[in-house]
């Protein structure tokens, strides 16, 4: 069943008197247990859409969608406290740059008292202050920080990032939900701390049956992780299928120009040669081009580029682009 | 062919705060010497901490070593001394949106290493700076923007315009790449190697990503906690590592390619 | 070659000019700076523009009542004082006195503050804190005070009024200065600079003065309003301008004696002040809310 159904979800900025659509019409479902990878660039939405999802956009941001079914329920026709309470149970997300998430003021195990859940804790208060305490130390077993007493004393500057990153984690499961959205948890960090987080991510996924939704940029990191990738381009859709299809058959050419940028490509062609890329840069919001908004850059793009294009389904591989280079395989 | 550049037993040491007649010492990094020849790409490889940073100010000179000394065709270059050097040794750096002054238009901020290392005149800086800003990529219009209205990698290129500008000799790549997303670290990595055979440069590539290591250097050389622990021609080292630690570095980076 | 800006009416502005459009979107920030430009004006032409002269008596007309009550008469307007001076005409002079000297003293204070707090900041360790702090006994003592003492000390006149309030004002521009100047320094971009071979006079004057001028001008803002209210003060104690010259705080303490026969004589003056405080202090609060929004976007 799919845990998480959104359809045509629109993110629109209202700036002044322009409407500018950031995100425009993507789709995305995943089904329960699954770990789903969303790829993009900066500029992409990734984080927007992220975000969305959870509800925390500001004023000038307008959120539309066909459809966001949550588990069944339509999200869009209850009323914001209702629709709040119901992401905040089920939902988490972790950040980026987790030494920055931490308040710097205080302690970890009183952050960490602090997430959690009221509902888990039985009996009169003084009781409760001692199951608090007795939460917060599982939670840190959890995400494998077996020092619990150090790490509960010691404030967020004295721990590394990756520390921080587990203790993020800790505190995003510590009402069980049922599905954690991870924003570029590892950008901050080198490859030896990225790989202990994704495995623990990973284990969390299968141990639990908890959903994961995986934000990065990096399309090759998440190759080995994940069983199903989204691509998504300036706001735009541009591609999902399992990770296979994506990696072997890219049908997009922006996801192929992605797939020729990772080091594994690279290590097919001769030491300091060209490499394959797209020419230009990422369009930027006050300047989005009409239609397919790879158009500027795409080495296949033609006049009927300047209509967006639908989304076409190819036994699961979900591509939208009016030449696919599906013929080319 | 005549090194260009060449180490001889550089260290470094910082005094820690303790006592004025126990001053405890930290050694950043241990004795070291290499050497580098034009058109070729030593990357420096090591996990934070273990002095590759050290190294990078040392060679900049932003920091004086304890021991050892810098030759650049065959003369030597003085700490602290900073006109003589960075007209042949130019560094770009990681975070191009803090090291690109926000209110300066891109003009005067190509203009200022002109100013200080050249003695040509206005009308021939304007010329040179257009020349610049057109080898790496960007249109000389570009001259009067600001640095925020510049996408990230076109900041990178400006970086790289300031680096070029005084026709260097030698240019570290402080992890410059490791900010940019995917396809613009390709187009970058594409820039730097036009350029490196237009200009005949050597590149010091300090960076923790193989993938751009092994493809874009000749010769690497493995950090840690401030020792060479393993040096030579990357593909070979990258192919048979002897160390353990430089086998946990490469797993690390080429577990998902092994495993699908 | 092809043009790049094909969006014509699209601009991309300076920091300053970005500044500049932020400071104009709140209304009455505008309205206080058109307020603060007038007063400007007025200060530097006010012996030129003034109806009559401001220490003109006319004997005639003492005690003149404003023109909208029913003893007033039109051609003075805001009628006259004991010794039958314009007020109106004393007005507009002693906003030369008041607010134009008040802003001389701050450029001025500003000047030697920055000087020496930019030396403090190039320098380090004793030096510098020598520098930072060998003004701050003038911090512990109120303003006022210590413009007495410095008053009792040379003499009253308006001279030493200005000295005195000139030194009063300094230390805060050398502490602004000098904290902003070492968190430029900690910059990379301002490591860049000194690695290209910059001396750290030039890396002062290009590379850090453009980015902490904007809040020198805060500092300054608030530094004046500060001015105008000691200079009236020590104007209505009487140490400060002599009893002819039209400085509001000596109009004040002119008319505080028959303030319950005429009271439009200690009205206005007061009036006079409050409105260049407010002025001032609301240019600056736009200046730093302009700021902040800048940062922000």
């Amino acid at each position: 069943m799919n845990i998480l159904d959104i359809r045509n979800l629109s993110i629109i900025l209202v700036s002044g008197h322009k409407r500018i659509l950031a995100v425009d019409r993507v789709s995305l479902s995943m089904k329960e247990g699954e770990l789903r990878g969303l790829v993009g660039e900066s500029g992409s939405g990734k984080s927007l859409l992220a975000q969305a999802i959870m509800g925390v956009l500001d004023d000038k941001w307008e959120v539309d969608a066909d459809r966001f079914h949550w588990r069944g329920n339509d999200l869009m026709r209850l009323s914001v406290a209702e629709r709040k309470k119901i992401i905040s149970k089920d939902i988490a997300m972790i950040f980026q740059e987790p030494m920055s998430c931490l308040d710097p003021t205080t302690t970890i195990g009183a952050q960490l008292e602090e997430a959690v859940d009221d509902e888990q804790l039985t009996g009169y208060f003084w009781q409760k202050i001692k199951q608090r305490k007795q939460a917060a130390i599982k939670l840190l077993h959890k995400v494998g920080i077996k020092k619990h007493d150090l790490c509960l004393r010691s404030y967020p500057h004295q721990l590394t990032e990756a520390l921080c990153q587990r203790v993020m984690i800790a505190m995003a499961l510590a009402r069980r939900p049922l599905l954690l959205i991870a924003d570029e948890p590892t950008a901050a960090m080198e490859s030896t701390n990225q790989s202990q987080i994704f495995r623990l991510l990973a284990s969390l996924n299968q141990l639990k049956n908890m959903s994961l939704l995986l934000i990065s940029h990096d399309l090759e990191n998440m190759t080995h992780w994940t069983n199903r990738i989204t691509v998504m381009y300036s706001g735009q859709f541009v591609e999902a299928g399992t990770t296979k299809q994506i990696f072997s058959t890219p049908f997009h050419p922006y996801t192929r120009a992605l797939v020729d940028s990772s080091p594994h490509a690279n290590s097919t062609f001769e030491p300091k040669s060209q490499l394959t890329a797209l020419p230009g840069s990422i369009p930027i919001l006050q300047h989005l081009p009409i239609g397919c908004r790879l158009g500027p850059r795409c080495p296949r793009a033609q006049q009927a580029c300047v209509n967006a294009p639908k989304v076409k389904n190819h036994h699961g591989h979900l591509v939208s682009c009016h030449f696919s280079l599906k013929e080319t395989y | 062919m005549k090194p260009l550049i060449q180490v001889n037993n550089l260290s470094k040491e910082y005094k820690l705060p303790g006592h004025i007649f126990n001053r405890k010492t930290f050694a950043a990094l241990f004795p070291l010497s290499f050497e580098i020849q034009a058109y070729k790409t030593l990357a420096i490889v090591g996990e934070s901490g273990s002095g590759k940073s050290t190294l990078a100010k040392l060679l900049v000179g932003a920091e004086s070593p304890t021991t050892g000394n810098i030759k650049l065709n065959g003369q030597e270059l003085q700490t602290g001394n900073f006109k003589q050097r960075c007209q042949y040794i130019r560094m770009i750096y990681q975070d191009s949106g803090t090291t690109l002054n926000p209110s300066l238009t891109i003009q005067k901020l190509l203009d200022e290493p002109l100013k200080l290392n050249t003695t040509l005149a206005e009308a021939e800086r304007q010329v040179l700076i257009s020349e610049t800003l057109r080898q790496v990529g960007l249109l000389s219009d570009h001259m009067n923007f600001y640095p925020h209205m510049l996408s990230g990698g076109q900041k990178q290129r400006i970086s790289l315009a300031r680096a070029i500008i005084l026709k260097p000799q030698v240019i570290i790549l402080d992890e410059a790449l490791a900010s940019l997303d995917p396809s613009l670290r390709s187009q970058m990595i594409n820039l730097l190697l036009d350029i490196q055979q237009q200009m005949g440069l050597a590149f010091i590539l300090i960076s923790h990503n193989i993938g751009i290591v092994k493809h874009f250097s000749d010769d690497i050389m493995v950090l840690d906690n401030g020792k060479v622990i393993e040096a030579g021609k990357t593909a070979e080292v990258l192919a048979k590592p002897s160390q353990k630690y430089t086998k946990k570095l490469i797993m690390n980076q080429h577990f998902q390619l092994f495993s699908r | 070659m092809a043009r790049e800006n094909i969006y014509q009416e699209e601009e991309f502005p300076s920091p300053l000019l970005q500044l500049w459009y932020h400071f104009k979107e709140k209304p009455y920030i505008m309205l206080a700076f058109g307020c603060f430009l007038a007063l400007v004006i007025l200060a530097i032409f006010a012996p030129i523009i003034t109806p009559f002269y401001s220490s003109q008596n006319h004997l005639e007309h003492l005690l003149l009542p404003p023109a909208w009550s029913d003893n007033g008469n039109v051609s003075f307007l805001l009628g006259t004082d004991k010794l039958g001076r314009d007020m109106l005409s004393r007005l507009m002079h002693g906003a030369s006195f008041t607010f134009g000297l008040s802003f001389i003293i701050v450029i001025v204070s500003a000047f030697i503050g920055v000087l020496i707090g930019s030396l403090s900041a190039l320098t380090s360790g004793l030096k510098s804190s020598i520098l930072n702090h060998f003004l701050d006994v003038i911090l512990s003592i109120p303003s006022l005070l210590l413009a007495i003492v410095i008053v009792a000390i040379l003499g009253t006149g308006l001279s030493n009024t200005v000295l005195a309030i000139i030194i009063v004002l300094i230390p805060q521009f050398i502490h602004t200065t000098r904290n902003e100047v070492k968190k430029e320094f900690s910059k990379d971009y301002v490591l860049v600079s000194k690695l290209d071979g910059a001396s750290p006079l030039r890396i002062l004057r290009y590379s850090i003065f453009p980015n902490i001028v904007e809040k020198i001008i805060g500092q300054a803002t608030l530094a004046q309003s500060a001015a105008i209210l000691d200079i009236a003060a020590l104007g209505f104690l009487g140490l400060g301008a002599p009893i002819p010259l039209p400085e509001w705080g000596a109009m004040l303490s002119n008319g505080i004696d028959l303030f319950y026969v005429a009271p439009w004589t200690v009205y206005f003056p007061g009036l006079a002040i409050l409105f260049s405080v407010i002025v001032t202090n609301l240019v600056g609060e736009g200046l730093r809310h302009a700021l902040k929004v800048r940062k922000a976007n």
